[in-house]
């Protein structure tokens, strides 16, 4: 559950705007999670709303804008869109670091962030 | 930082652009930078509960402990069972209590870096609290990642936690000798790691039978 210690740290930043700009009203924030980190949005959600109950945040709203994964080969200079495992479960292709042109390990130019893009407040 | 003045009943987006992943990469940056000041280097090992970490690395230090200064951070939410087995080999240990927390931080690594005499120290062995999906989004400032998976935990555990292996240098497939008992295919579970990341360096080892260990220990010492 890194998703909680992600969302507090969220959180910690949203309530720093509102403390210096106490005659605004938060109502929402907007995250960007790169599609190669490990953080599931649903739960992301969840674990905000959770923290911010009863502070000056209750009922923002926490947005989660997906970010593709980039990647580059050293070995035939591809970049682009990773290679994805179909197959390795069923319900969901997996990414991969494995190269869709040549076949050898790439390295991934972005896919890992995540950011806090806006706080929207009125 | 972009900042508008709203006007009353207006709605406004103050854009930050603040990476809540970066205070601990900078810190990962800085205990790698305090290491190699010291001419240290860290590894750290990730992997289930049970997968066999905490055996690897007592392995591992009865193997190199005459050659090179080793010490070892093991991660652990409560309990301190772990630290007592490795404490034992006569090397300084530091347990890092996480109470709740379900992975290691670059923080809590940096506390243990300050907590030993790093002079005397060429090799750290860092343990990750047991689980496959946290300890990915947080490099601690380790030179390599380590996986640790167990012919026990089935024939899909690689392909259920592609995270893990996509940040990892070395993979280690532990207890080989259960294998035929376990009806798990070493050979798939290697190939499914190189689907993921075709460079890693996968090594099956059997902590019981001793098979592999010293491969790991030689691409450790060299990492």
């Amino acid at each position: 559950m890194h998703e909680l210690s992600i969302a507090s740290a969220i959180a910690e930043r949203v309530l720093e705007f509102s403390e210096t700009n106490p005659s605004r009203k938060v109502l929402g924030v907007r995250v960007l999670v790169g599609e190669l980190s490990c953080i599931e949005p649903e739960q992301l959600s969840f674990c905000y709303t959770a923290i911010v109950k009863e502070t000056v945040l209750e009922n923002s709203v926490l947005e989660i804008e997906r970010l593709e994964a980039e990647v580059l080969c050293p070995h035939c200079s591809y970049r682009g869109r990773p290679k994805f495992w179909e197959e390795a479960l069923s319900d969901v292709a997996v990414a991969t670091l494995q190269c869709p042109r040549c076949g050898k390990a790439t390295e991934a130019l972005q896919g890992h962030e995540c950011i806090i893009r806006t706080i929207r407040y009125a | 930082m972009i900042q508008i003045e709203a006007a009353p009943d207006e709605i406004y987006d103050i854009e930050l652009e603040h990476s809540l992943l970066e205070a601990n990469a900078k810190l990962a940056d800085e205990n790698r930078a305090l290491l190699d000041r010291h001419n240290a280097t860290a590894i750290d090992f990730m992997g289930a509960i049970g997968s066999g970490k905490t055996t690897l690395i007592t392995r591992l230090v009865e193997k190199l402990k005459d050659q090179i200064g080793l010490a070892v951070f093991n991660g652990d939410a409560t309990t301190s069972s772990d630290v007592e087995q490795i404490a034992r080999q006569g090397i300084p240990v530091v347990q890092i209590a996480t109470v709740n927390g379900c992975h290691l931080d670059a923080n809590l690594v940096g506390k243990a870096c300050r907590k030993i005499d790093l002079h005397k120290i060429r090799l750290i062995f860092v343990e990750n609290i047991g689980n496959l999906i946290c300890p990915a989004e947080f490099p601690l400032g380790s030179k390599a990642r380590v996986v640790v998976v167990s012919v026990t935990e089935g024939p899909y555990m690689v392909r259920k936690h592609p995270h893990m292996f996509l940040g990892a240098q070395i993979v280690v497939i532990n207890k080989i000798d259960l294998a035929g008992a376990m009806e798990v295919s070493v050979e798939d579970l290697t190939r499914d790691v190189h689907t993921l990341k075709p460079d890693i360096l996968v090594i099956p080892i059997s902590c019981k039978t001793g098979a592999g260990l010293d491969e790991v220990a030689s691409a450790l010492r060299d990492a």
